[in-house]
């Protein structure tokens, strides 16, 4: 199976042809323009390789749906413990190709940090493996952090390693009010990340996200906790001295995720969690600058990490670019979809320094993979 | 000469006390944990602050010298030796630059000691948690250079999941920012590449690492058995029930032997075929839970006895025997070959019959204590290096151990590195297109392959390196 996406990329390279490389074409709004000939899915490679429940690991190639996934380890009382922005119709190899999390992050870690191995074809159409299938391993140069987050561009991800998680006794979503007062919601947030809790997910919605899920039309601070019964019980009465809780059904999650506009901006501000109300505050500014935009768009954030992610249904006004063209030092912006003007504007490349140039030009010298997506290889 | 020159330079940026020049003065710095290998440094320099290191860095870059990045030394793999090339002592850059409890992070210079950062967390209700058993004396930059683990990254991770940002001057000069101390950041992840690169791929200069929530609840027990072969399904069971202990050690009776005749005796059973420790942590509610079904697992998998530690004094001493068994096994021969092999968790049973019967059938003396939660096997070989045949038993046992791990689909190192010890190993798990893919990336950090030389990766490995004219000067000796 990998052989034949390593003879599309041999051709592709003979002939000089840059390959969009695609999953379930879900995303092809995210990422700087790619300015490709031919696009080389990834669906049809797809299935499970190896699956050993007793070692909570699996193997996976890179076209299989995180919803395949799921039914998989799901019938072993196990997950995957991601939910990526979107659906679980998205495939494992974008996911990783993307580095993308959800809220699932705050108690399991990024993606980074639950892949144990990848194998790749690079843009000279070797196939390479890094990690292993095992939980430990630092044999060799870590090429799979490398290959994580790399949007295409260093190689066609075509197999996964995976560690796993036994399937809690119980899962509860509870969601709690977020004061709207920036000071109070720094209050808030601070009160719930040194609380006697120890969630799966924490995140801050706003308004129009809120009514999305099916939450009272109010800035929501949402929550999972899990484990066994004890574990539940004692986080639910934590959490209900610190305000009033209602509980929410597990759809809300799915319902935040796949609560996408389509054609829109998204783009996050990261930075310090303890400055999270703060940057709340400016992002809502930020996205308030144009007429309506306000309303329609969704943001939430990351408790624990101090990501605000915002989406945008139209493209951003000229006022909100210019604002994110220079933010406060405390904000770290990262776009995701943008129009291809604005990308020029906003941030033309990710990979602009010697090293990563370097890594480019030793894995994909003919610049025939995803060309672009990061920014240019010079 | 030329040496004496760039010892003179060197002194001239540190200090003439921190150059080492003299044969006898070196001979402290020719090994590292691993008294196996001894490979002698051309000099040594110990730059004492931050711009002291980067110029020396560049002062080695103007005449293409390589060198070697040295921490403690504590590290197991021989990775840290320089072989008639500079050795760059970073131990006394020891400053712990920040601490922010709010945010949980620490910001710390790379000669900063594991647990003296675990001191300074601990009152503020925090926890650096890769833990290492040399952790009283490996520093933090150490740590990033293996990637290092320790008993409780079962349940917390290694130190790659530790890690916020490093700022590190790469081996030509150029001092850059791996990571973002603040925020997310975009493009390829650096910071993960230059994790357990051992010493490779630069100098970290500053490290900002995550603190982690100390855990309301801890609870330790010790489970013995009358056998390895129980102990291990147990291991299986526990990890194939969904808890996630902070820690699942082994030790077979050949550890606790040594372990109870040392000045660490723990109190472990010497009657025992094996024991395992156990800790689980979390909210005091839910803790008590798992305890009990843990104990329960223990006792249907043929546990003589469940011990729950009453007392921090008691769980400490339950933990000492196990921090300090490599160490304790000096009793019994002068060199020790230390393993550190992964094997799939499901496969610990057979794969330790295995290798009682590769030691049985070479004669050597196998001590097996490890990281049983995550497959992390340590069969460790007391011997003496200076009896041929028995050194060269030892040899052969370890290299068909190693091919049973990796046989049953495991790493040849999880946590120790590849440094010089498994050079000759790696070619077992990983093909020649994905040993020159690591040859490329190391290129991308060091050009001229003058970090850490001839380590982690065989050289005849690096397909395209080899064209290079650095490459040329490497093969043939040729001065730099």
């Amino acid at each position: 199976m990998t052989v034949l996406i390593q003879e599309r990329v041999r051709e592709a390279r003979e002939s000089h042809t840059p390959l969009r490389i695609t999953g379930r074409s879900y995303w092809l709004s995210a990422g700087r323009p790619v300015a490709a000939i031919e696009t080389v899915s990834l669906t049809t490679h797809s299935g499970i390789v190896e699956y050993v429940p007793g070692d909570l690991t699996i193997t996976v190639r890179a076209g299989t749906t995180l919803a395949e996934i799921g039914r998989a380890t799901g019938a072993e009382g196990q997950w995957l413990p991601i939910d990526p922005a979107g659906s679980d119709d998205g495939t494992i190899g974008a996911t990783v190709a993307t580095a993308s999390s959800g809220p699932l992050a705050r108690g399991f870690g990024t993606i980074r940090d639950l892949v144990l191995g990848v194998e790749f074809v690079t843009g000279e159409g070797k196939i390479v493996k890094g990690g292993g299938r095992v939980v430990k391993n630092v044999a060799g140069f870590d090429l799979v952090r490398l290959v994580t987050g790399s949007w295409g561009t260093l190689g066609i991800v075509t197999e996964v390693s995976l560690r796993l998680y036994a399937l809690p006794e119980r899962r509860v979503t509870i969601a709690m009010e977020a004061p709207t007062d920036t000071r109070r919601l720094a209050e808030r947030l601070g009160l719930l990340r040194n609380a006697p809790v120890m969630p799966f997910a924490m995140e801050l919605v706003n308004t129009h996200l809120a009514r999305r899920a099916g939450l009272p039309p109010r800035p929501m601070i949402l929550m999972e906790i899990g484990g066994n019964a004890a574990a539940v019980a004692a986080q639910r009465d934590a959490l209900a001295k610190l305000g009033a809780v209602i509980e929410a059904s597990a759809e809300t999650w799915e319902k935040v995720r796949t609560a996408e506009s389509a054609g829109g901006s998204v783009f996050r501000m990261s930075g310090l969690p303890a400055g999270l109300a703060a940057r709340w505050e400016r992002a809502q500014q930020i996205v308030g600058t144009a007429e309506g935009t306000a309303e329609g768009t969704l943001m939430h954030a990351s408790v624990a990490r101090g990501t605000v992610r915002c989406l945008v249904p139209q493209e951003l006004s000229a006022e909100a670019s210019n604002l994110l063209s220079a933010p406060n030092a405390d904000d770290t912006v990262i776009f995701e979809s943008l129009s291809h003007r604005l990308w020029k504007k906003l941030s033309p490349t990710a990979i602009s320094d010697r090293v990563s140039q370097s890594i480019k030009k030793a894995f994909d010298p003919l610049d025939i993979l995803n060309p672009g997506i990061l920014g240019p290889s010079l | 000469m030329a040496t004496e020159q760039l010892a003179d330079d060197l002194a001239a940026i540190v200090g003439e006390r921190f150059v080492l020049r003299r044969a006898n003065e070196l001979l402290v710095y020719n090994s590292d944990g691993l008294p196996g290998y001894r490979r002698q440094p051309l000099l040594a320099v110990f730059p004492g602050t931050r711009d002291q290191t980067i110029e020396v860095v560049r002062r080695l870059a103007a005449d293409g010298v390589p060198f070697v990045p040295r921490g403690a030394g504590t590290g197991l793999s021989g990775g840290a030796l320089a072989d008639n090339v500079v050795l760059l002592g970073l131990h006394r850059l020891k400053k712990v630059i920040s601490i922010d409890a709010d945010n949980e992070r620490a910001t710390v210079e790379p000669g900063v000691v594991n647990l003296t950062l675990k001191r300074l967390a601990d009152p503020l209700g925090l926890l650096y948690a890769p833990d290492p058993s040399s952790e009283a004396a490996c520093t933090i930059g150490g740590n990033i250079a293996e990637n290092a683990g320790g008993p409780h990254c079962l349940k917390y991770g290694v130190t790659l999941n530790h890690v916020i940002a490093i700022t590190a001057v790469l081996p030509d000069g150029e001092v850059v920012t791996l990571g973002s101390e603040s925020g997310e950041r975009e493009g390829y992840d650096l910071l993960g590449a230059f994790i357990g690169s051992e010493g490779c791929f630069g100098v970290a200069l500053d490290i900002t690492v995550k603190l982690t929530k100390s855990p309301p609840a801890v609870r330790t027990m010790l489970a013995d058995f009358t056998s390895v072969d129980d102990a291990a399904r147990v291991t299986s069971a526990i990890v194939a029930s969904g808890i996630v202990p902070a820690a699942l050690e082994f030790m077979d009776s050949a550890t606790i032997r040594v372990v109870e005749s040392s000045i660490y005796a723990a109190g472990y059973p010497a009657d025992a075929a094996a024991v395992l420790l156990i800790e689980l942590d979390g909210l005091s509610a839910g803790v008590e839970a798992d305890v009990a079904i843990v104990r329960e697992l223990c006792v249907a998998g043929g546990a003589r006895e469940v011990r729950i530690a009453g007392n921090e004094a008691e769980r400490l001493r339950l933990w000492q025997g196990r921090k300090k068994a490599f160490g304790a096994m000096g009793r019994l021969a002068p060199h020790l070959v230390v393993q550190d092999a992964v094997i799939p968790r499901t496969k610990l049973a057979e794969v330790l019959a295995t290798i009682a019967r590769i030691a049985a059938h070479y004669d050597v003396h196998v001590c097996n204590v490890f990281h049983a939660g995550d497959g992390n096997l340590h069969p460790n070989i007391p011997y003496n290096a200076d009896d041929p045949g028995e050194a060269e038993r030892v040899h052969l046992a370890m290299g068909e151990i190693m091919r049973a791990c990796v046989d049953a689909g495991g790493s040849i190192t999880g946590e120790h590195g590849v440094g010089l010890d498994k050079l000759n190993y790696i070619e077992l798990i990983f093909s020649p297109d994905s040993l020159d893919a690591m040859c490329r990336l190391r290129s991308a950090f060091d050009p001229d392959q003058r970090a850490n030389p001839g380590k982690v990766v065989p050289v005849h490995s690096c397909q395209e390196w080899k064209s290079t004219a650095a490459a040329t000067r490497h093969a043939t000796g040729a001065p730099t």
